[in-house]
């Protein structure tokens, strides 16, 4: 099925690090309009739009913004463009930067406009070598074009644009760690507050933009408010690339709509279950969220009608498992994931993703008892919350969610089986 | 096919000769190939239509299978126990066993894992014997030239350049591990000829080399600290995140259960596919050779070749039916027994190589020239009485399971001729592998019969025994080294949900299954509802 209205995934911009195409393909035009803008003019139009955070939070981007712009005190800014992606099912920001850079840079560019920025980093994931590539070459080509200079000329000042691999590690791409790995720190994750928008990097006003939500910026500043909000369905704007993959038949990156039913992203994009295989469930958001069940395949996927099912759209991750897969064995692989993944900091997170793991792998192994499940219940109340990041809540987001919507499969894990 | 002379008629002019000449070949081998040999019946080829080799046309029921559904989907491993070792090798012939004992020399931690028994395998039915330019007039260098000209110049060059230099080494090793061959009194190697060879280069034992080498090898196995599985065929490898190879889905049949084996480096070395029967032909082949190794390399994308060939023997025995395809050595010819029709008529030289004889066979039986006992069986004599009167003795001493063979067909070798027609024996083709026996698959290594390139689109008598060990120990050398740089990584059958996306998409039935296992007339006495036991699970 072709998709329409695709804007971030256009072939138009998929043309790698090419300047030259990207530019006969309208590129640049966004910035070009934008300088003509008052930052206040250019945020009020991301308001309007209703871009959000599409890293996963849902976070209204305008009001991360609005609260740098207004820091008119301090002498530098930073904006870290997050590429760090490393989640499971997820790999939507890894296309973007590796076959549309200078729709990534275009739309920082927008954003060090409006919000007076003085050092953009792409942050990037060192596993994804083609992007790292990508963004290279890309921002070697910018720093020479007309665009850059004219950019320059508007802010009247130098504007740094460095592209940095992150760490690799998951917790690097936590907006508080990222700006530890970018003052070349080990990525653990700060206190919050102060937030990264009142002290970031060496201190100063940090601003943290997933990738996909900054590539959205040149289109909403060129085509207008009403153009983004007409993209989406029902109340949801713009569009989304969601990341379809486990059992399905064409599984890959799908940008569509935002508030595109489950239904059609599995059965009319990805065409359906693999040949004998039944629906059991969708671990949305990759699994640091939550599952969805089959009788939630009319949601509409944007953040609100998501989250009003128990779940989370995330970061747009739709991992579909079929009957036959054991969900205890697969929630303890992604727990697994998160108790390999803990920095360590915070011990409730560290002793505590260990102690889920384990209890998981005896109640999948069946050699779980009555109080290992008690136990896990327990812990799913208690931990929430208790780490400095979100990591330790997402390990028990998932584990929480099966066991609500899949716990007769704990309780079947756990009945003595015969010659035990 | 045309009446042929009915058998009594045959055998009642029949007479051993002294010397007769062979026919003049009216026709060109190419054009005696093109109108006789089984590779190019027509309506037998279909296109490949997914996987690495999409595009390439192969004999359809090899299509079939390459393009066939996984036995096992992600829920049969629940519970399934994990083994885990540095090189894991997947069959018990004589290239496993020599890659197995070469790794675990090496400091790797060795996996043998074999179908049936270890040396249950088409090693021990190697009669004639191997060849390595042992003789003073004899150099790898004609070796080398033998090889590609035998195999029609389709040869990987630098893969036959190999393996005819480590011929020589290849025999020192062998002895070195208790090996015997056939020696004259000073205790130097008696050689003889191979056909399409033009230096008598091959060295034996009786006439059952493959046994006395698989009788080493299995000892030496036995002493060595490598892991048997035995009765544990491979139903599927498993993959990492980055499609290496990363281990393999064993189905216990002693156990009735799946076992994930971890390894680090796989080894594949589970030969052809006679079992299969291309074009109705009987085989020569072991039980087990249902080409098993080749849909699992191909579905983890490894790139394969010449699959279009494969070579007949031209002496398998046509006659009594229960003994049809047994192999009768080339050894036989080499040592100089002639080939007649049944009028006697020696219409083909011997000692050309074996897919010209084989095409000559055919071409005798369907123009008429055949000896015919029923509907299903004809064939040409081959005339051992007569080589019998040339060279006293020469059955009793030099081949001994032949006159076996002979006993059990009641019929006296030295009084009677025997009827041969050619059997399924080898697969020309295979896995696309580099002097180091690496697919094109990280982590993946192929060697023996389930590779291709080494013998082109025909190989010579002797090369398949110097090959499976000289391969053989390179993979295992190779192998173990990889294996000690690296960390085991998380295995899955992620590639068996791409298999099925891909052949959902391209319209493909899926209901057939692979690997095979065993053949489709197996029958099994246990009453287990095992699904890795039975043949398929929805036939």
């Amino acid at each position: 099925m072709t998709a329409l209205n695709q804007v971030l995934l256009h072939p138009r911009q998929r043309v790698g690090a090419d300047f030259a195409a990207w530019r006969d393909g309208g590129g640049g035009e966004g910035l070009r309009m934008a300088l003509s803008k008052t930052p206040e003019e250019l945020i009020a139009m991301i308001r309007d739009a209703g871009l959000r955070g599409l890293g996963g939070s849902g976070f209204p981007t305008y009001r991360k913004w609005e609260f740098l712009a207004a820091r008119r005190d301090v002498s530098e800014k930073y904006l870290i463009v997050n590429g760090n992606e490393d989640e499971p099912g997820t790999f939507k920001d890894r296309i973007l930067l590796a076959e549309t850079p200078h729709q990534v840079i275009e739309g920082a560019a927008i954003c060090a406009v409006a919000c007076d920025i003085d050092h953009i980093v792409f942050y990037i994931n060192p596993d994804q070598e083609q992007a790292l590539a990508s963004m290279r070459a890309a921002v070697a080509q910018w720093r020479s074009s007309d665009l850059y200079t004219a950019l320059v000329e508007h802010l009247r000042r130098p504007l740094e644009l460095r592209v940095m691999p992150s760490s690799g590690h998951y917790i690097g791409g936590e907006e508080t760690a990222a700006i530890e790995s970018v003052e070349g720190k080990f990525p653990f994750p700060r206190h919050k507050p102060p937030y990264p928008a009142e002290s970031g990097v060496h201190g100063l006003p940090t601003l943290v933009n997933n990738t996909e939500t900054l590539a959205n910026v040149s289109h909403i500043i060129r085509n207008g408010v009403a153009w983004f909000q007409g993209l989406g369905q029902g109340a949801a704007t713009g569009t989304k690339i969601y990341c379809l993959s486990g059992d399905v038949l064409r599984p890959g990156a799908y940008e569509l709509p935002m508030g595109t039913p489950l239904q059609e992203l599995v059965f009319d994009h990805g065409g359906g279950m693999l040949v004998g295989l039944k629906l059991k469930a969708i671990f949305t958001g990759g699994p640091s969220n939550t599952i969805l069940t089959p009788k939630d395949l009319d949601v509409p996927l944007d953040f609100e009608s998501v989250a009003q099912r128990r779940s989370a759209l995330g970061t747009g991750a739709m991992i579909v498992v079929s009957e036959g897969t054991g969900i205890v064995k697969r929630v303890t692989e992604y727990v697994n994931f998160f108790a390999d993944n803990s920095c360590g900091q915070c011990p409730p997170c560290k002793t505590g993703t260990y102690y889920i793991s384990r209890l998981l792998s005896r109640i999948d192994t069946g050699n779980g008892s009555r109080s290992d499940l008690d136990t896990l219940v327990s812990l799913c109340q208690l931990l929430p919350g208790a780490g400095r990041c979100h990591l330790l809540d997402g390990a028990v987001k998932v584990v929480d969610s099966s066991l609500y919507h899949f716990g007769g499969e704990y309780e079947k894990a756990i009945q003595p089986r015969n010659g035990r | 096919m045309p009446q042929c002379i009915p058998y009594s008629e045959a055998l009642a002019a029949y007479a051993p000769c002294e010397f007769r000449q062979p026919a003049a070949d009216q026709v060109s081998t190419d054009e005696l190939l093109r109108d006789f040999h089984p590779d190019h019946i027509a309506g037998s080829m279909s296109p490949l239509r997914i996987g690495p080799n999409a595009g390439d046309t192969c004999h359809t029921e090899l299509v079939r299978l390459l393009q066939s559904d996984a036995r096992i989907d992600e829920a049969d491993l629940a519970g399934a126990e994990t083994l885990e070792t540095d090189v894991l090798v997947i069959g018990g012939g004589g290239a496993g066993c020599a890659a197995a004992l070469t790794a675990a020399k090496r400091g790797a931690r060795v996996m043998l894992t074999t179908k049936l028994r270890l040396g249950d395998s088409n090693t021990v039915m190697a009669e004639g014997g191997i060849q390595a330019s042992v003789e003073k007039g004899d150099t790898p260098q004609m070796h080398f030239e033998d090889t590609t000209k035998g195999g029609h110049h389709h040869v990987d060059r630098p893969l036959a350049a190999q393996m005819v230099m480590d011929g020589p080494k290849v025999i020192r090793w062998l002895i070195q591990q208790g090996m015997q061959f056939d020696v004259d009194k000073y205790g130097d190697l008696l050689t003889r000829r191979a056909g399409g060879t033009s230096a008598p280069r091959v060295v034996h034992f009786r006439d059952y080399t493959g046994l006395e080498m698989m009788r080493v090898l299995r000892e030496a196995v036995a002493n060595s600290n490598i892991e048997v599985l035995d009765y544990s065929p491979t139903v599927e490898l498993l993959s990492n995140e980055d499609d290496h190879c990363a281990g393999a889905v064993i189905s216990s049949l002693k156990n009735c259960s799946y076992m994930l084996v971890k390894a680090k480096a796989v080894i594949l070395a589970t030969g052809g596919i006679g079992r299969m029967h291309l074009n109705g032909f009987p085989t020569s082949n072991h039980f087990g050779a249902t080409g098993d190794g080749l849909v699992l390399a191909y579905r983890l994308g490894a790139k394969l070749r010449d699959l279009d060939s494969f070579q007949y023997h031209p002496s398998g025995l046509a006659f009594p039916q229960h003994l049809a395809g047994t192999l009768i050595t080339e050894g036989v010819r080499s040592a100089g027994a002639y080939l007649l029709n049944a009028h006697g008529e020696r219409f083909v030289d011997e000692l050309q190589p074996r897919d010209h004889v084989a095409a000559a066979i055919i071409r005798e039986c369907r123009q008429g020239r055949g000896i015919r006992v029923s509907d299903d069986s004809v064939g040409v004599w081959l005339d051992t009485p007569g080589l019998e009167l040339r060279t006293p003795g020469i059955l009793e001493t030099r081949f001994p399971k032949l006159l076996q063979l002979g006993r059990k067909a009641q019929v006296d070798l030295k009084l009677k001729p025997i009827l041969i027609y050619p059997t399924l024996h080898y697969q020309n083709g295979g896995v696309v592998i580099d002097v180091h026996g690496r697919s094109t698959v990280p982590g993946l290594y192929c060697i023996g019969e389930v590779t291709g390139g080494i013998h082109g689109r025909n190989r010579l008598m002797g090369n398949s025994l110097l090959e499976i060990i000289s391969f053989g120990r390179r993979a295992g050398r190779h192998a173990a080294e990889y294996a000690h740089d690296r960390a085991h990584t998380r295995g899955s059958i992620e590639h068996v949900s791409d298999l099925r996306r891909t052949l959902t998409l391209a319209g493909l039935s899926m209901a057939h299954e692979g690997p095979l296992l065993f053949p489709t007339y197996a029958k099994f006495e246990s009453d287990s509802d095992y699904d890795g036991l039975h043949r398929s699970k929805r036939e």
